[in-house]
């Protein structure tokens, strides 16, 4: 029992009287990093809460380092034990203070003793590189920093546990990798024991064991190869024409089918790589098949499978059909649907959005890619007529967005970051408002409401006030709301922050359908690398600039003839095989929990030189295999390089 | 845009604003307190009023002509504490606040009255509150000189009680207008209904747009087709309609019942004053929350406008009162406008003929603080 750090059994938490977690059981030994994965309201944040001690719960016992945590005094005991960091960015931090008042700060709470401090204060800031900002207020830092700054401050006293909850959310992706190598570099360094939460499924591979928990109860846990394998499977991706024809065949026998751009994406229980191919091509006979291949499930779907059997219903709800497809043309006669050259935005001194251009086509889900502050949400605020640019030409649905901003206004559809509904309104009197506000009433009003309903499927939930919905019906709603004039544009700002797996293959769907089979054209922004793969084109965003624009299969590509493949070494410890690594030319790698990713041109060749030179230095290499490129490898490969640039530049 | 385009969104917006109010039941507390109960206490209050004000009786004399002058003071006004007869007692009493005033009465009072000496009496009074110190030393001084010149003078020139009459007096014949009886409740509960009216038609519109940029729906609302104006005046137009109604019922159902209170004036011409009033100050509000972000800021930035605005207005201090650069400063405030206007109304029965320069005022103002929101929500 000694190497157990962390033992819950039977936990359960009320809020009034509505039980929020029901009997979840985990437990977490030593040196582990162990994970709490779920979307928003799974119950995670109460979990680590009574973890750490500051939560009362209703039943079951939680013993930390073996101490029953059932009371304030006991809670006291562990408390110096252990390091706490809340959800929400730089939540636990003073905005006025600087980095170094802050570390110092925690350390006084924590009584560190003047001299360690400063050793340890060194090193930290030294892994974390914030080293050169030591001075400046936390307000002024990055999200990934402020991140960083968080976790400094509760690792400062030495706990034996630290329990982090969701530090990578909204956080971007390149400084999302960034925190689990230098979490993974501290843990391992300092021999603690972490309980980390997060609401993305693809940040799994981080951890040593996950659980996995949706609507307040666990549903599996185990390393991230035990869950995968409780849902066994493979993921067929085809390409064929027509798409609508193929989705809706397919959709009516797998439950599990995803329109990705042009593609679709369909997971196949119970069968190997192989014969899951030959099905679905029997399966679309009646199509032309362009191209067809297969890959390992991810997370993901074993959630949504899991999840799909648990509820025994179709997984992503009454399936919304597509009838007939509107194939993009683009650059053939036709208007662009959204045009943008050289447009500008300055905030002051600070240029927001710098010189961009580009052009969407009828019909196509366009996405704007970047991280936090590349100018993603200045650029659709521009073209949606709030914030008139500082200079640069556009044109929304054919009308120049200089002089007639109010006609583009009721042409769009616009659903902001926050889905911007009034919470002590129901979904029908929003839609009611919205819909009046485009001037709609009377019986247009009720047809159109009935409509929007039934496509967002949202017809059980329409006396209910807006604040007692789920975020994935929040979402819809708001969706129906942006699409009650029938505009033929359609903005979409960050718009599925927040919401689970579920919900948001749904919102997808819809977004597919409206697409196409209704040609209405969608510009989304997003920092979430899954979701880009979604889109038909990208933009790449960085400080303000267009840095790519293509399809996401050639940013792939471009990607492999640049970079080369991507190739995953399974490890037993993977910090001291990064450093070996590093010392030996392979600069690229990057941690994910129990693997090692590296990029190289010549994968037979890499495998067998780091074999060797692992081997030789006495740390075995079980699994060397070549994975598919995603998004999110394409976005941290551009962003480095382009920070990198711009860091080299400064220093010249 | 159509005419009735224009006005169906108005329609639209304006019923949103109202729902939003109708779920908001702790606001909804507040509006009913302030324009029912808030108001009636302050008219029963009577705060200028001395009653039972405590006294300390220090009577060294403890002769027939010193009861008879401590008998003088007699409840409502004044309320007798203690009558002790060392003076550390009294003072211990006025240290703890127990007593207001101390009397003391010298030990040859009698003597010195009855042998035709000037003799005096001492009056300690604590003005740790001053109104009713201020008070307390004005009856007294009347109780006081009347004692003096009526029994005591009488007494001395020999006159009987009914030659009082042979002498020569100036008799003072007051005309009290417009509240004869000089009844104190009319003036604090109108006060009162002004003051929650102008609280109220700040803080309603301000922090129903405020909500809208924390909530981030303002964002939604700037990429439909609806104008700046079509946000704003929606959100001044519910409020405005609200708290008329509240002023109709603390009127009609709470200060006129209760406190008796003929409305003399012409009420329509008051509402009508109000719904102005209440427009052109909803603007302020809009202007003030239009420069900040949260509800807590919009709050305290409320407070720090109305706090001036109730203090300079009128209501606690007639503007002739004050110092001539305030006086001036004072024609900014809508307040001090409407309380010319609506008081005038209420119990001079005034017309638009004697009230118009308020009027103008008002609406200047109104214009200013709305143009300057509508400025700041197209930014």
């Amino acid at each position: 029992m000694s190497n157990t750090i962390v033992q819950v059994e039977n936990f359960g938490k009320k809020y009034k009287r509505l039980s929020v977690i029901d009997n979840v059981s985990l437990s977490v030994g030593k040196g582990e990093i162990h994970g709490l994965i779920g979307p928003d309201g799974s119950g995670k944040s109460s979990l680590l809460k009574a973890i750490a001690g500051v939560l009362d719960f209703d039943q079951g016992v939680i013993r930390v380092f073996g101490i029953n945590v059932n009371s304030e005094k006991a809670a006291e005991k562990i408390k110096g034990r252990i390091g706490f960091m809340p959800q929400g960015l730089g939540q636990n931090l003073y905005a006025e203070l600087s980095v170094e008042e802050n570390i110092d700060f925690f350390a006084q709470l924590r009584r560190v003793p003047q001299k360690v401090l400063e050793t340890r204060k060194a090193r930290l800031l030294e892994m974390t590189r914030l080293e050169q900002f030591k001075g400046r207020s936390m307000k002024h830092l990055s999200g990934g920093m402020k991140q960083k700054l968080g976790l400094v401050c509760s690792l400062i006293h030495h706990p034996e546990l630290v329990i982090l909850d969701e530090p990578t959310t909204g956080v971007d992706p390149v400084s999302r990798r960034d925190f689990w190598v230098i979490l993974s570099q501290l843990l391992e360094e300092f021999g603690i024991t972490a309980v980390v939460s997060t609401a993305y499924m693809d940040e799994a591979s981080r951890f040593h064991r996950v659980s996995l928990m949706y609507n307040g109860k666990l549903f599996a846990q185990g390393r991230p190869e035990e869950i995968r394998a409780l849902a066994s499977g493979s993921v067929v991706i085809v390409r064929a024409l027509p798409q609508a024809e193929a989705f809706t065949t397919l959709k009516a026998r797998y439950p599990q089918v995803q329109p990705i751009g042009h593609h679709l994406r369909v997971f196949v229980r119970d069968k190997e790589p192989g014969p899951a191919e030959e099905i679905i091509r029997n399966s679309l006979s009646d199509v032309q098949l362009e191209e067809c291949y297969s890959l390992e499930p991810e997370l993901e779907d074993v959630f949504v499978a899991l999840l799909a059997g648990r509820n025994g219903h179709n997984s992503t709800g009454p399936g919304i059909t597509v009838r007939k497809t509107r194939e993009i043309k683009a650059g053939e006669g036709s208007d662009p649907a959204i045009w943008a050259k050289d447009l500008v935005q300055d905030f002051g001194a600070f240029r927001a959005v710098d010189r961009l251009s580009f052009e969407v086509p009828q019909g196509e889900i366009f996405g704007l890619l970047g991280a936090n502050g590349a100018g993603k949400t200045t650029a659709i605020k521009m073209l949606a007529g709030i914030l008139p640019p500082s200079s640069g030409d556009g044109r929304v649905a054919g009308i120049d967005m200089r002089k007639a901003v109010q006609s583009i206004k009721s042409r769009v559809g616009y659903m902001s970051q926050a889905f911007s509904l009034y919470e002590d309104l129901t979904a029908l009197e929003n839609l009611r408002l919205y819909g009046g506000i485009y001037g709609l009433s009377g019986g247009l009003l009720k047809e159109r409401i009935a409509e929007t309903l039934a496509l967002t499927d949202l017809q059980e939930h329409g006396s209910e006030l807006t604040q007692g919905l789920p975020m994935g019906v929040r979402q819809r709603l708001a969706l129906a709301c942006a699409l009650l004039h029938r505009p033929s544009i359609l903005f979409l700002d960050e718009p599925t922050s927040g919401v689970d797996p579920l919900g948001r293959r749904r919102f997808w769907e819809i977004l597919f359908h409206l697409s196409r089979e209704k040609g209405v054209t969608i510009l989304v922004t997003t920092h979430y690398m899954n979701e880009a793969e979604h889109c038909d084109h990208l933009v790449l965003m960085y400080a303000g600039c267009s840095v790519a624009d293509a399809t996401p299969a050639e940013m792939k590509r471009a990607l492999q003839e640049e970079a080369g493949d991507l190739l995953e070494l399974t490890v037993d410890r993977p910090m001291p095989v990064l450093e070996l690594l590093a010392s030996n030319g392979f600069g690229d790698a990057a941690i994910f929990g129990n693997c090692v990713h590296l990029l190289t041109h010549s994968i037979d060749e890499t495998i067998s030189g780091v074999r060797l030179l692992l081997e030789s230095n006495g740390l075995p290499l079980h699994k060397a295999r070549k994975i598919p490129l995603s998004m999110e490898d394409v976005f941290v490969y551009r962003v480095t390089a382009l920070e990198q640039h711009t860091s080299e530049g400064q220093l010249a | 845009m159509t005419f009735h385009l224009w006005l169906h969104r108005l329609r639209v917006m304006t019923r949103k604003e109202l729902l939003h109010l109708g779920r908001d039941t702790a606001l909804l507390l507040f509006i009913i307190y302030g324009f029912t109960i808030d108001v009636y206490m302050a008219g029963a209050g009577f705060p200028f009023e001395l009653r039972n004000a405590p006294f300390v009786l220090l009577d060294n004399d403890r002769s027939e002509f010193s009861r008879e002058l401590a008998g003088n003071f007699q409840p409502p006004l004044f309320q007798l504490v203690a009558d002790v007869t060392v003076p550390e007692m009294s003072q211990n009493l006025l240290d703890r606040g127990k007593a207001l005033a101390e009397l003391e009465i010298p030990p040859d009072f009698y003597e010195s009255l009855r042998t035709g000496r000037q003799t005096e009496v001492r009056m300690n009074i604590s003005a740790t509150d001053n109104v009713p110190a201020l008070l307390f030393t004005s009856y007294a001084e009347q109780i006081i000189s009347n004692y003096g010149f009526e029994t005591v003078g009488m007494h001395h020139s020999g006159l009987s009680e009914s030659g009082i009459t042979t002498l020569p007096v100036v008799d003072d014949q007051l005309r009290i207008w417009f509240n004869a009886n000089l009844e104190d409740s009319w003036f604090m509960a109108l006060v009162e209904l002004f003051t929650i009216i102008s609280i109220l038609s700040i803080m309603l519109p301000a922090a129903a747009f405020v909500r809208e940029k924390e909530k981030g729906t303002i964002e939604q609302l700037r990429v439909s087709p609806l104008s700046p104006v079509l946000i704003i005046v929606p959100k001044i137009l519910s409020m405005t309609m609200v708290i008329i109604g509240g002023t109709f019922v603390s009127i009609f159902f709470v200060i006129q019942p209760l406190f008796d209170m003929p409305l003399s004036g012409n009420m329509p011409l008051f509402f009508l004053v109000t719904a102005f009033y209440v427009f052109s100050t909803a603007g302020i509000g809009i202007a003030a929350a239009s420069i900040v972000r949260t509800q807590g800021q919009v709050a305290m930035l409320v407070i720090l406008l109305i706090m001036p605005m109730l203090l300079l207005s009128g209501s606690w201090t007639p503007p002739e009162a004050m110092p001539d650069i305030i006086r001036i400063c004072i024609i900014a405030l809508p307040l001090y406008h409407y309380f010319e206007a609506g008081l005038g109304i209420i119990f001079r029965d005034a017309g638009l003929g004697q009230i118009w320069p308020s009027v103008l005022g008002l609406s200047i103002i109104g214009a200013l603080a709305f143009q300057f929101g509508l400025w700041r929500v197209q930014r």
